[in-house]
């Protein structure tokens, strides 16, 4: 028992020191591993997604999509996919790449594909200037859900805007200064972007070169940006932001945009939907809120100038109704073969209306849960007052990993545009693991 | 006369008053300056503890200049890295790596969970941010109450415990407008960074708002760093790694 109590005592002792201060030493040894810099950089997630789908079949756009398939009320599918992002540096001068391998498996097959979101070099001899040449992503606009002022960018999905978006090929110039006083900071970036045969060819309908220049200031505590950009076919637009903190829990933020030649379609006098070119401006504003419960409320109203009226998107469900009446009547396929391969399938892309509010609410922590975030989001087609409406459930509490549980419900009479979407509900679980 | 005799005891009465304050003021500016050297650089390890002993840790590199400019970079886990959080004054934005854009964040937010919120991890001087009220005595430790500047600013009053001797807080409690208690803050393990900054490596803090849940923030390779203003913008925000030797 002598023996045993120094034992028990020195075990006590190293016990107690585990789990005293020592325990959150930061020492040199585990510095070396964790904060060693490497001159490259590998990383990236691999992601899950199973979706399950509940059809709407009265849609037109389940007609025209599933027409000659035999999916039914509901469908499956599942997702998986890889992305990877690495970065080389040497000195002022650096590589970086983003792509992603991607697979599917829904009631088509199997489908797979691979995607370079960016890929570019740049120089950075100071501080204040970089160069960028290659392949990016340029995500310009204070808007949450939407951003009407951003340029040289993909439409984002308001539904997941937080998505990577692949690029344009294009140069981009930054240069940088810093002041003491109500302005703080101002930066001018002029980006060049060429479309010809295989380069940018989603981007403009024939040969051009689109050059732009964004202004940007930190006044008075206020992110400003002013965007101008011109193309050799004589395109211009005008574009403004804006995002400032009135409180320690307030945002507000807005955008607009004026284009000088925009494809819209347009319904005649005489019933007659025909695409024309002309001006166009959009808005947005929005506002972030964070209570003191932790509830983040983000609300955001968004007007398309060059978004499409109830009439025209009545008149394009009607032809799609009548192409799938036809199609049962005769088996033949030529009318709605037709619809889907014309301009008129901007209908199935993410908003093609005028007007839109969007509310999102998220709660972290709920009931001092940590790493739990429910939310939800809600879309509102102000015009047809149909609307999206998004739950879901966050938990990053395991290192590297993030599940996600979310449902989408879409609600909308006939001829709105939630009401011929070909779901009527979604569900899905996202896991993704960081490395 | 009379008015002259007024005017020299206004002046009498009014001048210790001023001398204290300015007193106050000092040892404020005193307290920031032993914590941290006005611009420096820093690694930080950042730990939350659950009510079960579960942890979840964070690991970031900062840089901080002058009174109000500081940009913080997180290097682990793989999930956060190249996440970068920047304060300019009362201005905080947040870059994901994903998201490809800074966004406008507020200081009460948190960008990590936890008890910590992002105006704990892009922490000014607090004499930039906090006027002091009063100092009381007690023992060998100073009692500073601190009264925010301006609304912007997290916490509207602070108590701040500093040790007298070596002039280092040793426990802050971060109060409302109203004196309710929303965190504390521990000031523990001295240790000398060397360049002659000797400081707590180790703040641990608690709240009522979070019954049971612990953060936990160590430094290490704290050392002074003067590095460009063009650093502490949003279009650098992308590129804070290359400012790590």
């Amino acid at each position: 028992m002598k023996r045993l109590f120094p034992v028990l005592l020195l075990l006590v002792a190293t016990v107690t020191a585990a789990y005293g201060e020592d325990e959150y030493a930061f020492d040199e040894r585990e510095l070396g591993a964790e904060t060693e810099k490497k001159p490259y950089h590998v990383g990236g997630f691999a992601e899950l997604r199973p979706v399950e789908s509940w059809l709407n079949r009265d849609a037109s756009l389940y007609k025209l999509n599933f027409y000659d398939s035999t999916v039914g009320e509901r469908t499956d599918e599942y997702n998986g996919r890889v992305q990877l992002d690495g970065n080389l540096e040497y000195r002022m001068v650096g590589l970086y790449a983003k792509g992603n391998v991607g697979g599917r498996r829904d009631y088509a097959g199997n489908h797979g594909d691979a995607t370079l979101y960016e890929g570019y070099g740049s120089l950075a001899p100071v501080d204040s200037f970089r160069v960028h040449v290659g392949k990016e992503s340029l995500k310009w606009g204070k808007g949450y859900a939407w951003n009407p002022a951003a340029l040289f960018t993909r439409p984002k999905n308001p539904d997941e805007p937080e998505l990577d978006l692949e690029g344009y090929y294009l140069a981009r110039f930054e240069y940088t200064r810093s002041f003491e006083g109500p302005l703080k900071t101002v930066s001018f970036t002029p980006v060049f972007l060429p479309v010809f045969t295989g380069v940018n060819e989603d981007y403009a309908p024939r040969q051009d070169l689109e050059s732009a220049a964004k202004l940007y200031l930190l006044l008075f505590d206020t992110d400003l940006d002013f965007i101008y950009s011109y193309s050799l076919s004589s395109r211009s637009r005008f574009g403004f932001d804006f995002s400032r903190n009135i409180t320690t829990n307030i945002e507000v933020h807005g955008e607009a945009a004026y284009l000088t030649r925009v494809s819209k379609t347009v319904l005649d006098d005489s019933g007659v939907v025909s695409v024309r070119e002309s001006a166009a401006a959009s808005f947005l504003a929005g506002i972030r809120y964070l209570n003191e419960a932790d509830t983040t409320f983000i609300v955001e109203y968004y007007h398309n100038g060059a978004g499409r009226d109830t009439a025209v998107m009545k008149r394009q469900y009607v032809s799609i109704n009548k192409a799938y009446a036809f199609y049962e009547m005769t088996g033949d396929d030529g009318l709605l073969q037709k619809i889907s391969d014309s301009a008129d399938t901007a209908i199935a892309k993410v908003n093609p209306m005028r007007d839109y509010a969007y509310a999102r609410i998220s709660q972290k922590d709920p009931f001092d849960i940590l790493y739990v975030t429910p939310a939800v989001t809600w879309i509102y087609n102000t015009a047809d007052y149909s609307s999206t409406l998004s739950p879901e459930i966050v938990y990053t509490g395991v290192t590297n990993l993030e599940l996600r549980l979310k449902a989408l419900f879409l609600i909308g009479e006939q001829y709105s545009e939630s009401g011929e979407k070909p779901n009527k509900t979604r569900v899905e679980l996202r896991v993704r693991y960081s490395f | 006369m009379i008015k002259a005799i007024r005017l020299v005891t206004l002046i009498m009465m009014i001048s210790p008053a001023a001398t204290y304050a300015g007193d106050n003021e000092r040892l404020l500016k005193e307290i920031d300056r032993n914590l941290n050297p006005q611009s420096y650089e820093s690694y930080r390890k950042l730990i939350n503890i659950e009510p079960g002993g579960r942890k979840k840790e964070f690991v970031m590199f900062s840089v901080k200049k002058g009174l109000e400019k500081m940009v913080v970079l997180f290097i682990s886990p793989a999930s956060e890295k190249g996440r970068s959080t920047l304060r300019l004054g009362e201005n905080m934005w947040l870059y994901i790596p994903n998201v490809g854009k800074p966004v406008r964040i507020t200081s009460l937010q948190s960008v990590v969970g936890g008890v910590f919120n992002n105006a704990d991890i892009l922490q000014l001087d607090y004499a930039a941010e906090y006027n002091v009220e009063t100092v009381e005595s007690k023992g060998q430790q100073y009692l500073l109450h601190l009264k925010a500047k301006t609304k912007t600013v997290a916490y509207d009053r602070i108590r701040m415990w500093a040790d007298k001797e070596r002039k280092l807080p040793v426990k802050i409690e971060c109060l409302t407008e109203k004196n309710m208690l929303i965190k504390t803050l521990h000031f523990k393990t001295i240790k000398d960074f060397g360049g002659g900054i000797v400081r707590p490596s180790v703040i641990e803090t608690d709240s009522p708002l979070y019954k049971n849940y612990k953060s936990i923030m160590v430094f290490a390779k704290l050392r002074k760093r003067v590095v460009s203003d063009e650093v502490f913008t949003m279009t650098f925000m992308p590129r804070v790694d290359s400012l790590r030797k």
